[in-house]
């Protein structure tokens, strides 16, 4: 197999300096051929395993944490969907059947992330005030879901959530991720939503999917402006 | 093209079989070089032989250290260096890259020293030219550093080999002295070049044990007494090593041609042989002579003869003659020896003790491991150049005893002493070794934002958002230039406070005083400069242009992943 | 990191011409300049595969005291902030070590001789030692300091030229100067070794910079020549075809090296660009 050097030194996550001189000092089983390096693919994965080093065939993207992650709220929150007068008195009895008009779970799953839902709730609120709350599991479940999604859903009449400014629930966003980077993700965006006044105003009047959806790009891309 | 891709295999994947046979040419080779010097030494000596009686033959060393200075200085442009700490040097820092000349240069010098009466030993010079063909054959053959590394040695074993007809000698005198590195890799070659040294030696002169000897009769006293032996062996290696150096210095105060002050030293030489024949040339006869009891002189004699062989080695070497202290050694050990021996009857007449012969070679790996520092050379080389198992376990306790007292005075030896000095003494897998192979950039940090001087807090607040970084270096908007660094801790007290955002501009904040690394730098002086003030980072920045950072982080990284590929071998 | 161009300063009348050669090719290509000036007539170059010794002439060390002077002051008048090399590494005692991850390199024609032997048609083994083992250019100065306004890549058309074209588009990517091909085809068409610039994916390159091509597909080379413009910077590369061919270089480099006075850049089978 034939590669660039600085190919090769990004695929191996190794300064390209360092390759060279691995490979002047024939510490790694790689020829090197002008600008180009040449080795045999096997023999170097089983080196690199040898030698705890990654091998990686695609280069990873460093930095990905903050700046132009792929999941927007918008797209979880299509991929949740919107439900209208979810009924119940109680936490547990909302979260019960908002849990149950999740799609694409299967009834298993539904009861794992209801009782992981409820146990968040114990801890504390997710009624993050302005009759919003954000319930969401406290660790990320992989399993459930390959991609986040957050499931919109209006209450039938606002119920006491014990939520942080007192005021009664009216909408519930249940929010999951599979992994704890996007979750935070879609959790910061998620709130620096509801955190506008016409916002909330806009919600209150429980708007049709693709209104609150558009609704929710603008908001996004408001974001990515002030950064 | 099937060869081709048969050889790169060879080369890549597995390269222990092209390793041995290029090992094994090499020891042939370096063995015919050592055979090649053996033979005009002994040439030499005979031609010289006959002017030995006249009243001016103390000129002779002086017209021999010379010549040998003049061709080394003036025809092979050789730079002259001790031998086998340049060749140590190199294998340390630049993959045992050697050059030509020095395959041959030494052998010619060195006979022309030696062969004339200059005290030195032909060792060392067979040595650097052994490693010298070995590093070349390994420059044809396109070999890179670990493999040129095994070749060098190989090249110095198979001189080592075939001079004293010592196999296990040259391979243990590579492995501790020359790579200090023991590894399934290099030790097979290394082992086939001795053999093939040594096998090349019994060709061409004949199988026979330097310094033979009948045998001893061994008794537990004897082994106690040779802890008393060790402790002069030691005192004499720190005398010779002293001397050694002392004489350097002074040679160097003395302005004058490189060829006279060699020939100032060649008289000296001479006219201390005129008393004290001993001191002169390599001395292995009077080896022979002292082993197998020959040497009839009283301990006054004895004692007077070490101390003038030291001073005739130091005046040989110091003052630019060619050659190595290996033989000097043997012949200073012997005579320790000897000393020891006669002192011991004259204190206890009545005591029976065994031969002389068996103090005069303990002496020997006495000085051997004490000027080394290298016990495991010196115990083989005694047993294989005497040919006498039997005396193996007081060889034994001498070297150890003497190469630690004497790691306790000079805690570097005699070849290692300048390297480490200045600090180019690499053994494989240690820190020093790491951290010289690791560059400053490869260390760099390129995730740092760069900001201008003039820029409001406003602006740069929202750069800290998006950083990832504590850091973030300032420059001029118009040169580019490198003015100084903000760290994140100075602006917390302000961050919270919208309203000055717009009021204070970056110049303000800047921290100007600020140390920074040229990317040249060497890793551990920039350590040593973060130790000394606390840093955990420091900026790199090449002709006034930032260019990243390096931090401590990224060198633990960095450093781990260097030992590990360093250290394992697959 | 910088791109740097080492020079060997000779105190001297012919080192300052290369010296301003230096200066003047820095300047153009935006280069910072690393300066040696000897203080031993021996120093070594440890290369990936060879160590090469290089054995000065005596004229590099005469006059030390005025030397820093000199070199400061003609590097100042160019602009530039001079920089010495001190070696840090010692072989031996009076054998320094000098660095060779450098971007470019000058040397004269030769510089373990007499200054009376340089003339054309003759490099010294040291400088061709130099070529054929460094990863970096040779920057060859012609005998007084000449400005030059174009590059001539010599570009032969075999498959390893390409270090040349290489070197050529980055010298022009640099310095902003017209760049042409000269190409000595003996009896291959154009296609053909278009082909090889394809090849070695350098066609985008070729089409952007490439300001002219002389192509001659007879005639003899020694005539041809007369074509290359006499302010241009010659790039050429030189590949050790062994003994058999021609010692250490190509023929053709030979040729072009005997009769062009211009100055000359000389890449060797090793280069590759660091940055």
């Amino acid at each position: 197999m034939k590669l660039l050097s600085s190919d090769l030194a990004k695929k191996l996550n190794i300064p390209r300096d360092t390759l060279d001189r691995w490979i002047r000092q024939g510490r790694i089983p790689v020829l090197r051929k002008g600008d180009a390096c040449e080795f045999s693919r096997g023999v170097l994965i089983r080196w690199a395993k040898e030698h705890n080093i990654d091998f990686s065939e695609t280069p990873s993207v460093e930095g990905s944490m903050t700046v132009d992650h792929p999941d927007s709220l918008a797209s979880a929150m299509i991929q949740g969907g919107v439900f209208y007068k979810a009924p119940g008195d109680g936490i547990d009895e909302v979260l019960q059947n908002a849990v149950s008009v999740i799609p694409g779970l299967s009834e298993k799953m539904k009861q794992r992330l209801l009782s992981m839902l409820i146990e968040r709730e114990r801890m504390t609120s997710t009624g993050i005030g302005g009759g919003v709350a954000i319930p969401h599991p406290r660790t990320p479940i992989s399993d459930i879901c390959e991609t986040s999604f957050i499931t919109t859903c209006f209450l039938e009449s606002p119920i006491d959530f014990k939520a942080v400014d007192d005021r009664p629930v009216f909408v519930l966003f249940i929010l999951s991720s599979p992994d704890i980077k996007k979750h935070l993700h879609l959790l910061s965006r998620l709130a620096f939503c509801v955190r506008d006044g016409d916002f909330i105003s806009f919600l209150k009047k429980e708007p049709e999917p693709d209104a609150l959806y558009s609704m929710v790009a603008e908001f996004e891309k408001r974001l990515e402006v002030s950064r | 093209m099937p060869l081709t891709r048969i050889y790169r295999r060879f080369m890549n994947n597995n390269d222990r079989l092209l390793l041995m046979i290029i090992g094994a040419i090499v020891g042939v080779c370096s063995g015919i070089a050592a055979v090649l010097l053996n033979r005009s030494l002994s040439a030499m000596l005979e031609w010289l032989h006959h002017y030995r009686d006249y009243y001016w033959a103390f000129i002779i060393p002086a017209i021999g250290a010379a010549l040998s200075s003049l061709f080394l200085e003036k025809i092979v442009k050789e730079g002259a260096g001790h031998g086998v700490p340049e060749v140590i040097y190199s294998v340390s820092r630049y993959g045992g890259l050697l050059r030509m000349r020095s395959g041959f240069s030494r052998l010619v010098s060195s006979c022309l020293t030696i062969g004339s009466g200059g005290s030195a030993g032909p060792e060392a010079p067979i040595v650097m030219s052994g490693s010298a063909i070995g590093s070349n054959i390994a420059r044809m053959f396109n070999l890179n550093e670990r493999q040129r590394i095994t070749i060098v040695g190989c090249g110095a074993a198979g001189a080592i080999s075939s001079i004293f007809n010592a196999p296990i000698s040259g391979l243990v005198f590579t492995v501790e002295v020359i790579l200090g590195e023991w590894t399934a890799l290099n030790i097979v070659p290394i082992a086939l070049a001795s053999v093939a040294g040594t096998e090349i030696s019994r060709i061409l002169q004949g199988n026979q044990i330097v310094f033979g000897h009948g045998g001893f009769e061994i008794d537990p006293a004897d082994i106690a007494s040779s802890l008393g032996l060790a402790l002069f062996a030691a005192a004499a290696s720190i005398l010779l090593t002293r001397s050694l150096r002392g004489m350097h210095h002074v040679s160097e105060k003395v302005k004058a041609p490189i060829w006279i002050k060699a020939a100032i030293g060649g008289c000296a030489v001479g006219i201390i042989g005129m008393f004290t024949p001993v001191a002169l040339g390599e001395g292995y006869h009077y080896i022979q002579d002292m082993i197998r009891g020959d040497f009839s002189r009283g301990i006054i004699i004895a004692a007077v003869c070490v101390l003038t062989k030291v001073l005739a080695t130091s005046f040989t070497l110091g003052w630019g003659g060619s050659g190595g202290i290996f033989a000097p050694c043997l012949v200073i050990g012997s005579l320790v020896g000897l000393t020891y021996h006669r002192a011991l009857s004259l204190i206890w007449p009545s005591a029976a003790w065994v031969d002389e012969g068996y103090f005069a070679l303990l002496g020997m790996a006495g000085l051997i491991s004490g000027i080394l520092q290298a016990p495991l050379t010196g115990i083989f080389l005694i047993v294989e150049i005497t040919g006498g198992y039997n005396v193996i376990l007081p060889l034994i306790v001498v070297s150890a005893v003497s190469s630690s007292i004497c790691h306790y005075i000079e805690p570097a030896s005699f070849y290692l002493k300048d390297l480490k000095e200045k600090g180019q003494l690499l053994r494989p897998g240690t820190d020093a070794r790491v951290l010289s192979d690791l560059k400053v950039t490869e260390l760099l940090e390129t995730d740092c934002i760069a900001v201008h001087r003039n820029m409001l807090l406003r602006d740069f607040i929202d750069i800290v958002k998006r950083s990832r970084r504590n850091y973030f270096p300032v420059e001029d908007e118009n040169t580019g230039h490198f003015v100084g660094m903000i760290h994140l801790d100075v602006i917390r007290p302000f961050i919270f406070n919208p309203e000055i955002y717009d009021a204070v501009v970056l110049e303000q904040i800047m921290d100007t005083d600020v140390d920074i690394v040229p990317p040249d730098a060497d890793l551990p002086d920039v350590l040593q400069r973060m130790d000394a003030k606390r840093l955990f980072s420091m900026p790199v920045v090449a002709d006034d242009k930032f260019i990243g950072m390096v931090s401590k982080a990224t060198l633990l990284d960095q450093y781990r992943k260097e030992l590990i590929v360093q250290t394992t071998t697959a | 990191m910088e791109t740097q161009l080492f020079h060997i300063f000779r105190n001297t009348p012919l080192g300052r011409e290369t010296l301003l050669q230096s200066i003047y090719f820095c300047n153009t290509l935006g280069v910072s300049l690393q300066v040696y000036i000897p203080k031993f007539t021996k120093f070594l170059m440890y290369f990936e595969n060879d160590v090469v010794q290089i054995d000065l002439d005596e004229s590099y060390l005469s006059f030390p005291e005025t030397a820093i002077a000199h070199a400061t002051e003609l590097i100042e008048a160019g602009g530039k902030k001079p920089k010495f090399l001190e070696p840090k590494a010692f072989t031996a005692s009076t054998l320094p070590d000098i660095p060779t991850n450098f971007d470019f390199m000058c040397c004269p024609r030769s510089i373990s001789d007499l200054s009376s032997k340089i003339g054309l048609g003759y490099i010294g083994p040291r400088v061709r030692r130099i070529v054929k083992s460094a990863v970096f250019p040779v920057l060859i100065t012609s005998g007084a300091f000449k400005q030059w306004k174009s590059i001539t890549v010599f570009f032969g058309g075999s498959a390893n030229a390409t270090n040349s074209l290489k070197l050529g588009f980055r010298i022009a990517r640099l310095s902003n100067l017209p760049l042409y091909v000269f190409t000595q085809a003996d009896g291959k068409n154009k296609d053909d070794i278009y082909a090889v610039v394809k090849e070695g994916c350098l066609e985008s390159d070729f089409e952007k910079y490439v300001g002219g091509w002389s192509f001659f597909q007879g005639g003899q080379l020694e005539e041809n020549l007369y074509d290359v413009p006499h302010d241009s910077l010659a790039v050429i590369g030189a590949f050790g075809h062994g003994l058999i061919k021609d010692f250490l270089f190509g023929s053709k480099m030979e040729i072009i090296q005997s009769i062009l006075p211009n100055n000359m850049l000389i890449v060797g089978p090793n280069y590759s660009v660091r940055r």
